[in-house]
């Protein structure tokens, strides 16, 4: 793209800025960045245009440039920019070094390997010292700020990297006593001294802080930044004013113990600082302050003395910095800085500011804020929680009490502090003084009632009312000579202005019992008792469905089925169903029915009906636990706005069956051969607790009859259950496997359906033995059986493998209960049902070592098989 | 300590929203830090889009009052302080320092060195406060000497510029923006070792020393029994130093005649460079007494170039400048009242304003009013709802002046007439505004001879007192009045 004019970089720039976001994913954003920096050079643009360019460039590098090679490259080209300006007085120079400074940070590009790094560092500290860089830099008049902007810049690189300048100490310590500028110098010193204290004391490491602060005026030995310090700092970046409490768990500088010479010096540099601190800024001041307080902190053999003799003065600004940076101090050093009368005196200095009408309302409320978080030497209650300080009694306090010409925000805040003083005063319950604490906080909120009452009155009042009758709650929960004037007064400005329904439900649903359970009672009696067929109708039915409980039912139904009538359009038919669904999750019966068979009767809109008449049937048909569930919050979808959408999720959840992963385990007990028919023994365990379960079977391949469902009222986990019993009914002996359905109920109330896996049916499991025989001829019983197979049947004669424990022991773990005829160790007579009407003979005789020949018979031939392989398994069966 | 971006929105109706953001300034390297800082809590810098909109939510400025909206009207939203948090993109921005002062919303976000959840207090983040005496410093450059809108959009376009002087990356270094605009002017002047910092050149030419003391007396009067009547007054003084050298050494004192009320709760501009401790320990919080300190309050100081406020304090006098009752009792569409004024002997009865604005809220527009006053003229503003009685320069020598009469209303049309959540019924007042010149309340004053300065020449010294009315309510002694708890102690 060819040289922009300025109109054009004019328009670019703002469409830009409108959302850079959007921009960049035009056609002209990948172009942006390249093009800036080539229009940096042109000598068509003029200064004006390209500081603006340069502006942008100190905003948005991360749009402009989003790597590291690209911000290396545009840094590298800043840099060039800088280098190539004419010897005469240029706006650029400043802007240049902070955008070179900005686009190496913003990048990642900033480290040891960076070129642009190489060249940026010894320039800007070239720049600091005063130092004549030649050509290029500028006419002597653009020194001072040069050198300004220059420790700046280096300020923001040892922000971003903790110890870079651990090795300039002394350097910058002899600059700052020379004729450098004050402020950049020392804001730059004391934020490279504290990084060094804290990376120090972290890495356990000391590298000679005396020789650190000492080094004179020039860096000792060649490159004079710490890359390995920032590396050890990096990884951690350095608070330079670290929040109270998290500055507690830091370890400290108490590890850090300095030698006396290295302390002497330490003092000696935080002196130097601290006694030319009032040539900066009251804003750098309070950095100075911050910085300076949390590096010497807890380090061992420094007292914070030192400080003194800056608090009288600063305690007498009306800076909102100043006197935060001393509270800062108050809380680094507590009372090795501040006695008991110092504390004293900055909480009247704090309580003066807090309402000083010299000063803005927002300096006000934040002093405020510092009031009731007050660093205290001894602090009594809870940290963390807002409090009164012990030395701020009520005399202090008496002209921070809200009224109700105060500003929203001003007043709260001062009725935290009202709400405070009550609680204090609870214990010495003042007498014949008309006006308490307690006394002036019910005329305030009688107040802001009054004023919330007002018709047409802005919604911020209201606002403001119900969020002051919050507060007051959760300081004064334990007070009723409180919260019942609070309850009535509530009641009376419902009842008025019924229009702030959502408000108090809102109440309602945040405030604890102490208030909640007396305000419902109120609001319910508000609305019942009165007729419901005005305009407010649809507020009242609001409020009801949020308070209706199983109380003072008659009423309620009373209410609703005068109201009923009224409901003419569909949203408070909706309004007046949802006062019923409260009343059916309370467990409101009779009446309710009837109201709800009335609807479902009298009114015309086909939704409102239909749903009088669900509620109707769920009623009904649920009980009581159940329909709870139906009626609650959806588990599905909780938040969502929609009440419609919401209890449908909810009927559809509850009423319909749910598809879940079973948390049931089925596996089939040992065979039980006994009774007229196949019986499997099942063990059930859950991993949850299911009620009504139901299992259900069926059988693949249809070799079985159908099976009953088997029904367990409720399962445990880890409770044992009793074996459950199936019978089986075979069509035909044959194994198969059975396919497992579980439906049951979770403990939350929902139905859910669960596919088990299949269970296998064994050939075995169907074994049946042959009723008793005769007690005297049990062969001749056996030998009648054998014959009776042939001719239909079939015959075999098949080697059964024994194993190591051998025949005897076999027969009595596998086929006990169907011998007939028994010569242990060596021969055995088998019989065996098989239901329906099979039989299976074995006769395992002249068994030898390793095995025992078998002649089998079977009046079904489709048996044969299976026998073969039951018989062939069994030795490998355990 | 630094700032991750600041705003500045305008309040211009027929804008979306009735806004539009004038001017922001995003800081990378702050941006950078908060990333790490903030961990898991770290919420991105929106653009200005999304920004004002969530802004403008949060702080009421939308007109869409007419629905509940718990994220902004739940009771358990409560704001103590000008800090908010703002949803933005489902994370919840925090801390917005943000306040509207003349049309103008003043906003930036504070870095905090640690996570955001649970938010720390924010006594514990030193971002908070450079945030707010930014955003000060900010207000006071656009509002000094700035008359209309010409004059605000040349600051406003200063701005960028000033900005990259004195906040270069995000640390604020001087919240006193002039003073960045005088160092650009003032580049080529040589310093010397100890320039400070918040003094960018040197004076050159005629020494000279103004120092002007404004008084302003409120005051809330009942005359009911019960309730006490309260009066303050507020001093503010305001000095210009014209010397020569890089840091002349001024003391200048601030003295009282004999039956003179103290001066208390004295805060003191960061220039002056040791305090007495009366001075600092004076305070209203404690009962008066005659052993109170009574000056003469000596500040010693190393001035600015420019005008500033040496110091500002409260005092407690005897009796309220004018002492008067008002009645007014409501008679179906019209009102009677009654109002009485006396101005105190003891005050210099030379005015160079003196007026009573009564106003009727919450009511239609005037149609009739039957009057009778013992002095001056009444205007009547039927549109307004309200009568303005011109005392004028003098009270009479009787020092006692009165006004009667009755006022009718018209019909009310609710477009129209002023809204009031206060004046309700017969909740009413009449607001005194008036003007002394030469004469301080107190009787606070700054002489030729009170002022030392340790420079070459003989300065001039010249001074000023005034003495204004501001925020003089006398409420209907026939009605219930809003009170303050000091109003109850008697």
């Amino acid at each position: 793209m060819g040289p922009l004019s300025r109109e054009t970089w004019a328009q670019r720039l703002a469409a830009f800025r409108a959302s850079p976001s959007a921009f960049m994913a035009g056609p002209e954003g990948e172009d942006l960045g390249r093009d800036l920096l080539s229009e940096l050079r042109s000598d068509k643009l003029s200064e004006q245009t390209k500081v603006s360019l340069l502006a942008l460039s100190l905003e948005y590098p991360a749009q402009l440039w989003p790597d590291a090679t690209a911000a290396e490259a545009a840094a590298t080209s800043l840099l060039d920019t800088l280098v190539l300006l004419p010897p005469r007085p240029s706006a650029l120079r400043r802007p240049l070094l902070l955008a070179a400074t900005t686009a190496l940070v913003a990048g990642d590009a900033l480290g040891p390997t960076s070129e642009a790094s190489r060249r940026l560092l010894p320039l800007l500290l070239g720049l600091a010292s005063g130092r004549d860089l030649g050509r290029g830099f500028g006419p002597a008049s653009e020194q001072r700020p040069l050198q300004a902007t220059a420790c700046e810049c280096l300020r923001e690189l040892e922000s971003c990297k903790p110890g870079l300048l651990g090795g300039c100490l002394g350097l910058l310590r002899g600059l700052l006593g020379q004729e450098g500028p004050v402020q950049p110098l020392s804001l730059l010193l004391a934020l490279a001294l504290r990084n060094t204290l804290v990376i120090q004391a972290r890495a356990r490491a000391r590298a000679g802080l005396q020789g650190l602060l000492m080094a004179g005026d020039t860096p000792s030995g060649g490159d004079p930044w710490n890359w390995a310090l920032a590396e050890e700092g990096d990884a951690r970046l350095q608070p330079q004013a670290p929040s109270w409490p998290a500055a507690e768990e830091e370890c400290g500088l108490a590890v850090l113990e300095p030698t006396p010479e290295e302390a002497r010096e330490l003092r000696a540099a935080v002196a130097q600082l601290l006694d030319t601190s009032y040539l900066l800024t009251p804003v750098a001041q309070a950095q100075l302050l911050w910085l300076l307080g949390w590096a010497l902190r807890g380090l061992r053999g420094q007292t914070p003395v030192l400080f003194k003799p800056q608090l009288v003065r600063l305690l007498g600004t009306a800076q909102l910095t100043l006197l935060h940076a001393v509270l800062a101090l108050k809380a680094a050093f507590g009372e090795a800085l501040f006695t008991a009368q110092d504390e004293a005196l900055l909480l009247r200095r704090l309580t003066v500011a807090a309402q000083h009408p010299a000063l803005p309302l927002p300096a006000h409320l934040f002093h405020l804020h510092c009031l009731l978080s007050f660093p205290e030497n001894w602090p009594l209650g809870p940290t963390g929680e807002e409090a009164a300080p012990l030395l701020l009694g009520p005399r202090l306090c008496r002209g921070l009490l809200p009224s109700l010409l105060h500003d929203p925000m001003a007043l709260l805040a001062r009725l935290h502090l009202l709400c405070l003083l009550c609680a204090e005063d609870e214990e010495k319950e003042e007498k014949g003084q008309d006006w308490s604490p307690r006394h002036y906080l019910e005329e305030l909120l009688a107040g802001l009632r009054q004023r919330a009452a007002l018709d047409g009155g802005p919604r911020a009042s209201a606002t403001l009312c119900f969020q002051a009758s919050y507060l007051v709650v959760q300081c004064l929960a334990t007070q009723p000579t409180v919260l019942t004037p609070l309850t009535h007064g509530l009641a009376r400005l419902y009842r008025a202005r019924p229009v702030l329904a959502p408000h108090f439900v809102d109440l309602l649903d945040r405030v604890g019992p102490e208030l909640g359970e007396p305000l419902r009672v109120a609001l319910r009696q508000e609305v019942v008792s009165r007729p419901g067929r005005d305009e407010a109708l649809r507020w009242h039915l609001q409020i009801l469905a949020e308070v209706a409980d199983g109380n003072a039912q008659s009423a309620t139904l009373g209410f609703l089925g005068a109201a009923a009538a009224h409901c003419t359009d569909w949203g408070l038919q909706q309004a007046l169903l949802r006062v019923c669904r409260a009343l059916l999750r309370a467990g409101v019966g009779g009446g309710l029915a009837d109201l709800l068979q009335a609807l479902a009767r009298q009114w015309e809109d086909p939704d409102g009906r239909d749903h009088a008449r669900l509620y109707y049937i769920l009623l009904a048909h649920l009980a009581g636990p159940k329909l709870g569930v139906a009626l609650g919050p959806s588990p599905a979808a909780p938040a969502l706005a929609s009440s419609l959408v919401a209890e449908n999720q909810g009927f559809a959840a509850v009423l319909m069956v749910q598809e879940a992963p079973a948390p049931i385990r089925l596996s089939v007990g040992p065979h039980r051969a006994a009774g007229p028919g196949p019986v499997l023994q099942l063990h059930v365990e859950v991993l949850e607790p299911a009620y009504s379960l139901e299992l259900r079977f069926r059988v693949e391949g249809q070799v079985y009859a159908p099976l009953g469902a088997v029904h367990v009222p409720c399962l445990c986990p880890g409770r044992p259950c009793r074996p459950l019993l199936l019978p089986l009914q075979p069509r035909r002996p044959a194994p198969t496997r059975l396919d497992v359905r579980a439906l049951y109920t979770t403990p939350t109330g929902l139905t859910c359906h669960a596919h088990l896996p299949p269970l296998p049916v064994n050939f075995a499991d169907l074994f049946l033995p042959f009723p008793q025989a005769p007690e005297g001829d049990k062969l001749g019983f056996f030998e009648e059986l054998w014959d009776s197979c042939l001719p239909k049947g079939a015959e075999s004669r098949l080697w059964c493998p024994l194993g190591p424990q051998g025949l005897e022991a076999l027969v009595s773990r596998h086929l006990e209960p169907f011998v007939v005829v028994a010569q242990p160790p060596t021969s055995y007579h088998i019989a065996i049902r098989l239901p329906p009407d099979s039989r299976l003979l074995l006769r395992l005789e002249a068994a030898q070592e390793d095995g025992v020949p078998v002649a089998l018979r079977t009046d079904d031939w489709a048996v044969l098989p299976l026998a073969g392989d039951y018989l062939r398994g069994l030795s490998a069966a355990v | 300590m630094a700032q991750r971006a600041v705003w500045l929105i305008s309040r211009e109706p027929g804008t979306p929203f009735c806004s539009t953001v004038r001017f922001s300034r995003r800081y990378p390297t702050v941006e950078k830090r908060a990333k790490v800082f903030n961990g898991a809590s770290y919420v991105p810098i929106p653009e200005d889009g999304p920004f004002l909109k969530a802004l403008l939510f949060e702080l009421r400025l939308l007109d869409d009052d007419e629905d509940f909206i718990e994220s902004r009207d739940s009771c358990s939203h409560i704001n103590k302080t000008s800090v908010y948090g703002l949803l933005i993109g489902g994370g919840e921005l925090w801390p917005v320092v943000a306040f509207l002062k003349n049309n103008m919303i003043y906003a930036c976000v504070p870095l905090v060195e640690q996570t955001l959840s649970p938010h720390p207090p924010l006594i514990s983040i030193s971002g908070i406060s450079q945030g707010f005496e930014l955003l000060f410093g900010v207000q006071d450059f656009l509002s000094l000497s700035q008359k209309n809108d010409t004059e605000l959009n040349t600051k406003l376009n200063q701005l960028p510029d000033l900005l990259l002087q004195a906040c270069p990356f995000g640390t604020l270094l001087d919240a006193n923006l002039q003073n960045s605009l005088d160092s650009i002017n003032f580049a080529s002047v040589t310093h010397s070792q100890k320039q400070p910092a918040w003094k960018v050149g040197t004076y050159k030419g005629k020494p000279q020393v103004s120092i002007s003391i404004t008084e302003k007396v409120k005051s809330m009067q009942y005359d009911k029994q019960d309730i006490a009547d309260t009066w303050q007054v507020v001093g503010t003084v305001t000095c210009k130093c014209d010397l020569e050298g890089i840091m002349p050494n001024v003391t200048i004192s601030l003295s009282l005649p004999t039956n003179g009320s103290p001066l208390q709760d004295i805060l003191v501009h960061p220039c002056v460079t040791s305090l007495d401790s009366a001075i600092l320990t004076s305070s209203s919080i404690d009962a008066m007494d005659d052993s109170a300190f009574s000056g003469p309050y000596k500040f010693p100081l190393t001035p600015p170039l420019e005008s500033f406020n040496l110091c500002y304090y409260t005092s407690q006098v005897p009796v309220p400048p004018i002492l008067g009752f008002y009645q007014m009792k409501e008679e179906e569409i019209q009102v009677k009242i009654t109002v009485n004024l006396k101005l105190h002997e003891s005050v210099k009865n030379n005015f160079e304003f003196c007026e009573a604005h009564i106003p009727f809220y919450n009511r239609g527009p005037i149609t009739h009013v039957e009057y009778k006053v013992s002095f001056g003229q009444l205007e009547v503003f039927r549109e307004k709802s309200s009568l303005v009685w011109i005392i004028g320069q003098k009270f009479p020598k009787s020092m006692e002046i009165n006004l009667s009469g009755t006022v009718t209303f018209g019909a009310k049309s609710h477009e129209k007439q002023s809204f009031d959540e206060i004046c309700i019924g017969g909740t009413a007042y009449l607001k005194l505004h008036f003007r002394i010149l030469d004469y301080t309340l107190t009787g606070c004053y700054a002489d030729q001879h009170s002022v030392q300065v340790f420079a070459s020449g003989k300065p001039k010294i010249s001074t000023h007192r005034k003495l204004i009315s501001s925020d003089y309510y006398i409420w209907n002694s026939k009605a219930p009045a809003p009170v303050t708890y000091g109003s109850l102690l008697l």
